[in-house]
């Protein structure tokens, strides 16, 4: 599904080139829940941001069922995002004038969505993370989980082909770390969703199908955890 | 960018403007209001105080349309005949002649050269409202004698402060005044009554009628200074002028747009010119005010900015996301403004300004209201579209670093 082949990002500062990713390869298959883990520095979420087409690679290919996403051009790339692409962050990165629902829907609207369709699919995501009874509240009235299980719903609502979590826990107490990543387990399982998420707490890896380590902007290990 | 992307930017910049800072909205929509109100309402003061003397002009000075000498003519020949022809003319609600010379009023003392009217009263009632505006006394009657009738710049006030200019000293309606006319005449008369329009100009005319100043002369008048003409309700006076060409009437014939583009055709580009540096300016504050809050609102959001972009929003729904919100609140300040601005007229029309040519009130007009709504829309957009594209064009990674 995705096929990455020598994917390098380096960046200048000043006289001195910083090779953030250095030609990395490999590739991920549809449905698995995949884990980046790495020190702090070690290119994990440059990589993360490659993939998710949030930035440009210096070097390589990168291949999204067969399409060679890095030669799209800008427009293109945000159409790809908004169909084919789901995002979580650290930070939840919810819209904090929207509800619940409305941060859920938004991208539908985009998407040009009737709004029976888009409500009944919010209603169905809400009532699948548990949040149905809190639509209407605002990101400041929920707490720190409750804002991640929301951004989790938003990436899910239209499907997309790929989820990618860019540190989602980083933020929580590991009791609502648990909530989120049970959550992401399970619409992996039960929605064959592709999932991939970086991470640097080792109590996560269980979680994962495979795991891929970084160190100073290579792999060092890929597998199961 | 398509239908649904202004759907998603207007979704957003209401939810915004709804749920965002109140304080600032508030006080935003009250600064556009503020600059809408004085887009509108210096200009309207203006237009209000060229409205007044308008109107004073056609009510007390020429009617609407005036008929004078040819050039080079001193007086108009035939004038009965004259105004008989253009009372038959289409248009026409009537004519009145005028005989005018100099002539020097003297009274306890006080000496003061001016010039001296002759009408005919009963014509004279049915083209100018002079004979509403008797302070003291009463209009003349068509053929008397022995009368004079003036305004109050020159009788003068009780209290001398008010007097604008030279006057009498302060004669009122029964006293006797000194006439010397420029042809060696000189006669006490009665006056009957004292003028006060609120029109400088008007409330400076001294009026006999026609007999009395056939008296004067010594002879029966058959020519005149000029005629004043009062047309139908309704009829406009470029039309009724060329009706009195049509009648092969040979005069000078001027409406009273023709004769004040003429008078006051400088003062009047003048005005123009200040009114449109009032707009220009106010525009300026407006654009720098919202360009300063979008700026604001965009530089902090912007990590929320990338994050809109990196989740599959176009550049085009974030720019108009505050375009339609600078939109929103323009929206808001031309309602407050009007609703200001309405309660400022209102309020000025039961209580106009007094100047020294009458009252004025501020003439507010649909027209003056749709340019300068359409103006401050222009200008909004300008102040939302420039620094939210400023941000929304900066890359995704940039912005969620922010």
């Amino acid at each position: 599904m995705i096929e990455v082949f020598n994917l390098s990002r380096f960046y200048q500062m000043g006289h001195v080139t910083v090779r953030a990713l250095n030609g990395v390869t490999f590739t991920i298959k549809k449905g698995q829940f995949i884990g980046i883990t790495g020190a702090s520095g070690s290119g994990k979420s440059t990589l993360l941001h490659l993939l998710g087409l949030l930035d440009r690679q210096t070097e390589g290919t990168i291949k999204i069922g067969g399409v060679d996403v890095s030669t799209l051009s800008d427009h293109e790339r945000t159409l790809y995002r908004l169909k084919k692409l789901g995002y979580v962050f650290q930070d939840y990165a919810l819209v904090p004038e929207l509800t619940v629902e409305e941060n859920v829907f938004l991208t539908s609207i985009v998407r040009g969505m009737k709004q029976t369709e888009y409500m009944q699919r919010t209603d169905e995501i809400l009532k699948r993370i548990g949040l149905f009874d809190r639509k209407t509240h605002k990101q400041s009235e929920l707490s720190g989980g409750q804002q991640q299980r929301v951004s989790i719903a938003r990436a899910i609502v239209n499907g997309p082909e790929i989820l990618y979590a860019d540190e989602p826990c980083a933020n929580l107490d590991s009791e609502s770390s648990k909530t989120v990543l049970d959550l992401f387990k399970q619409i992996n399982q039960e929605m064959g969703q592709t999932i991939v998420m970086v991470s640097h707490e080792d109590w996560h890896l269980q979680y994962f199908d495979r795991v891929i380590t970084l160190r100073d902007g290579g792999i060092i290990r890929d597998g199961i955890p | 960018m398509n239908t649904n992307g202004y759907k998603t930017s207007f979704f957003l910049a209401s939810r915004s403007i709804m749920r965002g800072s109140r304080g600032s909205l508030y006080l935003t929509v009250l600064i556009i209001a503020m600059v809408f109100i004085n887009m509108i309402f210096m200009p309207s003061i203006i237009m209000g105080f060229i409205k007044t003397y308008e109107d004073q002009f056609i009510a007390y000075d020429i009617g609407n349309i005036l008929v004078s000498p040819k050039t080079d003519d001193q007086y108009i020949e035939d004038i009965d005949g004259l105004i008989e022809r253009l009372n038959s003319v289409p248009g026409v609600f009537r004519a009145a002649g005028h005989y005018s010379t100099g002539a020097t009023l003297r009274y306890k003392g006080n000496t003061l050269g001016t010039t001296i009217n002759a009408i005919k009263p009963n014509d004279e009632r049915l083209v100018t409202n002079i004979h509403k505006r008797i302070k003291d006394g009463d209009y003349l009657g068509e053929g008397e004698t022995g009368q004079i009738i003036m305004g109050i710049q020159v009788s003068g006030h009780r209290d001398k402060a008010e007097d604008m200019g030279p006057t009498l000293g302060y004669v009122s309606s029964g006293d006797s005044v000194t006439v010397d006319f420029t042809n060696g005449v000189s006669r006490e008369l009665r006056i009957k009554g004292i003028i006060e329009t609120g029109s400088y100009t008007t409330d400076q005319g001294v009026y006999i009628t026609w007999d009395e100043m056939e008296s004067v002369l010594g002879h029966p008048i058959t020519e005149g200074s000029y005629v004043i003409i009062k047309t139908d309700p309704g009829v406009h006076e470029d039309t009724v002028k060329t009706q009195i060409y049509r009648f092969g009437i040979a005069e000078k014939v001027q409406t009273w747009e023709d004769i004040l583009k003429e008078a006051m055709g400088r003062a009047i580009a003048d005005f123009a010119m200040l009114n449109s540096i009032t707009i220009i300016v106010s525009l300026i504050i407006a654009v720098v005010i919202l360009f300063i809050v979008i700026m604001i609102k965009t530089l902090s959001s912007r990590r929320q900015i990338g994050v809109l972009k990196a989740i599959g929003l176009d550049k085009g729904i974030i720019v108009f996301n505050y375009v339609f919100q600078v939109l929103i609140m323009t929206t808001l300040g031309i309602i407050l403004g009007i609703i200001v601005l309405e309660a400022m007229v209102a309020i000025l029309t039961a209580y106009p300004f007094q100047f020294s040519d009458g009252s004025v009130t501020p003439v507010v007009t649909t027209a003056d209201l749709v340019n300068n709504t359409v103006l401050l829309y222009g200008a909004g957009f300008f102040a939302g579209y420039i620094p939210a594209w400023r941000v929304a064009s900066e890359d995704i990674m940039t912005a969620m670093r922010a």
